[in-house]
């Protein structure tokens, strides 16, 4: 389980990175075109596509490493056994919200079906819009993969708030440790 | 139903009181919202208002600033500029502390991120601070508030998040940051000149023109990047959305080409972690769209614009009373949740009150500024202190000092409006 969740990670990090390349690369082409005089008609409507491409990956790897940002300071307040029933809750509710995005994405998708990109008519709409089904599957395999680790962290101790998580990068791991090393003290008569 | 609001409330605070993330529980709160008022029938909206909620050509400009200050930090852009600042104040009373605030502002106009700021400049300074005698509290307080002019000085990716939800213009939001931030920064340095004298703090050396001159020629291509982001967007020459693209553009040229100290793997990393930033934000701002949806359609933000105008149409008054809820918003929220819950639903009064939404708008920025800094959420305060390894309430008894300088500025902003209004009547109006 632990090696999948790592290459699956690794899978999102690849797509993840290769976006937030592209929309780089689409924006600077676009301006350099426009500036020599000839105008890339496409470039504002598929960098916004691809920009909701990497939104919606980029959310699914953020889910996998718990990067979303939340308030964990009221489940934090709970004992342990009640931090395990609300984190397991939190996470049946991002399940059962990205589970019905999927569904809708998916009727979205049937309905749009033949209908095409205005810049590039070639382009069906379908495979545009197909990033929120494939993506919201996604978030919800990340949901369930991240979810033994978390109901394990809020057994353990204070579960570290996503907004800080993000803020130190790097440092993520060393201030858990220390957090769970305080409460424990804590806890210790 | 206007009595629907307090139960949306209390049901968005239960949520977020288990841990939900923000943007799922608005996206949650939506769906309850529109299937109870409009029916089922209506919920495939619900995917195409999310894909469409994340298609915003301005707020390309985010993901790219956040890449642009990633390559400094792989590249010897951020250490040829802390140099520069050595050389420029380090000779003041308190030499080190001032350096810390000049370095901020410096990747102020490139980045647009405090904590990109921190995660630069931190773990370089603060231990050469603490080894020179300044106190790991101070050290980790002046780090963190100087973090913050980062999101006032521009470019600023909460200014491009509100400029895009209340439609108004990025450039003169970045215009209007210019006077406020360094403002922020002078007063921190003259706090700093302060506590200095009266702790005995050193100076790291003598100026030295030629040190200067030595400092500004290794910085020199550095420089240039503000320069050409920031007057390629001021200059009208390119959008802010170009704008960022070519500071990713200029930074990768001069750390892979002029320097040549790219590092490329921790590049990557960068590049990963700013993906994942950018999505945490767009999936906020897709969530909040769908919200949009149902807000507008009642009109929730216009008859709460009317029930404000009929206690005050004052906009001081206004100004005072969304300056305090902005403030102990910024307790709890992360500025880019408070942007994206907030301004939809407040500017409707601000502009009927008569008030400048780019004026608001850098006030909305200082307070979240402010936001920051104060715990218990206080992203900024605490990636800083958990790098200088101090404790967060320590360091918050020394940070008043300097969230006592951000609330002066955010007081002169708020009541001398030509402060950050200024610039943008000249040049714009």
């Amino acid at each position: 389980m632990q090696q999948f969740r790592q290459i699956y990670d690794r899978f999102l990090e690849v797509i993840a990175v290769f976006l937030m390349t592209l929309v780089t690369v689409i924006v600077t082409l676009g301006f350099m075109f426009r500036w020599a005089g000839s105008s890339l008609v496409w470039y504002d409507e598929i960098a916004s596509i691809a920009l909701a491409w990497l939104t919606y990956f980029g959310a699914a790897l953020a889910a996998l490493r718990g990067s979303h940002l939340g308030f964990a300071g009221f489940v934090n307040s709970l004992p342990a056994q009640w931090r395990v029933a609300a984190t397991i809750t939190a996470s049946g509710i991002n399940i059962a919200f990205f589970g019905l995005l999927a569904l809708m994405g998916a009727k979205v998708m049937q309905a749009i079906a033949g209908l095409t990109l205005v810049s590039l008519p070639w382009l069906d709409q379908l495979w545009v819009t197909a990033v929120i089904p494939v993506a919201s599957v996604l978030f919800i395999i990340s949901e369930l993969l991240r979810l033994p680790a978390i109901i394990e962290e809020a057994r353990r101790g204070p579960l570290m708030d996503a907004e800080l998580k993000e803020a130190l990068g790097g440092h993520a791991d060393e201030v858990a440790a220390a957090a769970r090393a305080e409460a424990f003290r804590e806890r210790t008569p | 139903m206007i009595g629907t609001i307090p139960t949306m409330i209390v049901a968005l605070g239960a949520l977020v009181a288990l841990n939900v993330p923000i943007a799922i529980a608005l996206g949650v709160i939506a769906v309850v919202a529109i299937w109870v008022t409009q029916g089922a029938y209506m919920l495939p909206n619900l995917a195409l208002v999310m894909f469409e909620g994340a298609t915003s050509f301005p707020l390309l400009a985010i993901p790219m600033f956040i890449l642009a200050g990633a390559i400094m930090n792989s590249s010897s852009i951020t250490q040829r500029l802390m140099d520069l600042a050595v050389a420029m104040v380090g000779f003041i009373r308190g030499g080190l502390a001032h350096v810390n605030i000049v370095q901020s502002m410096f990747f102020a106009e490139i980045s647009g991120s405090a904590v990109a700021d921190v995660a630069a400049t931190g773990p370089i300074i603060m231990p050469a601070m603490i080894k020179r005698g300044y106190s790991r509290e101070f050290t980790a307080a002046v780090t963190s508030s100087s973090a913050s002019l980062a999101i006032i000085i521009p470019p600023s990716i909460p200014m491009i998040l509100y400029g895009v939800i209340g439609n108004v213009s990025i450039v003169q939001l970045f215009v209007a940051g210019i006077i406020p931030g360094i403002l922020g920064g002078l007063g921190m340095m003259a706090i700093s000149y302060y506590l200095a004298r009266k702790l005995g703090w050193p100076v790291e050396d003598r100026f030295r023109l030629d040190r200067l001159w030595e400092t500004f020629k290794a910085s020199s291509w550095a420089l240039l990047l503000p320069v050409i982001i920031l007057g390629g967007i001021f200059g009208g020459f390119v959008t802010a959305t170009e704008g960022a693209a070519l500071a990713v553009l200029a930074a990768l040229f001069v750390g892979g080409v002029i320097h040549r100290d790219l590092d490329l793997a921790h590049l990557y990393r960068s590049a990963v972690d700013g993906a994942i930033q950018t999505a945490v934000v767009m999936l906020l701002i897709a969530t909040s769209a769908l919200l949009g949806v149902y807000l507008t359609e009642q009109q929730i933000p216009q008859r709460i614009a009317e029930g404000m105008m009929s206690i005050t149409s004052n906009p001081y008054a206004i100004l005072a009373i969304l300056n305090v809820f902005l403030l102990i918003l910024g307790l709890f929220l992360h500025s880019a949740a408070a942007i994206i819950l907030v301004v939809p639903i407040v500017l409707p009064l601000v502009i009927a009150a008569g008030i400048d939404p780019v004026h608001f708008g850098i006030i909305v920025t200082l307070n979240l500024a402010i936001g920051q800094q104060t715990p218990p959420v206080a992203s900024v305060l605490i990636a800083t202190c958990a790098i200088a390894k101090a404790d967060i309430w320590e360091v918050t008894k020394v940070n008043t000092w300097f969230i006592g300088v951000l609330l002066a500025v955010l007081l002169l902003v708020t009541y001398v409006p030509p402060v950050s209004m200024g610039l943008v009547d000249y040049f714009y109006r």
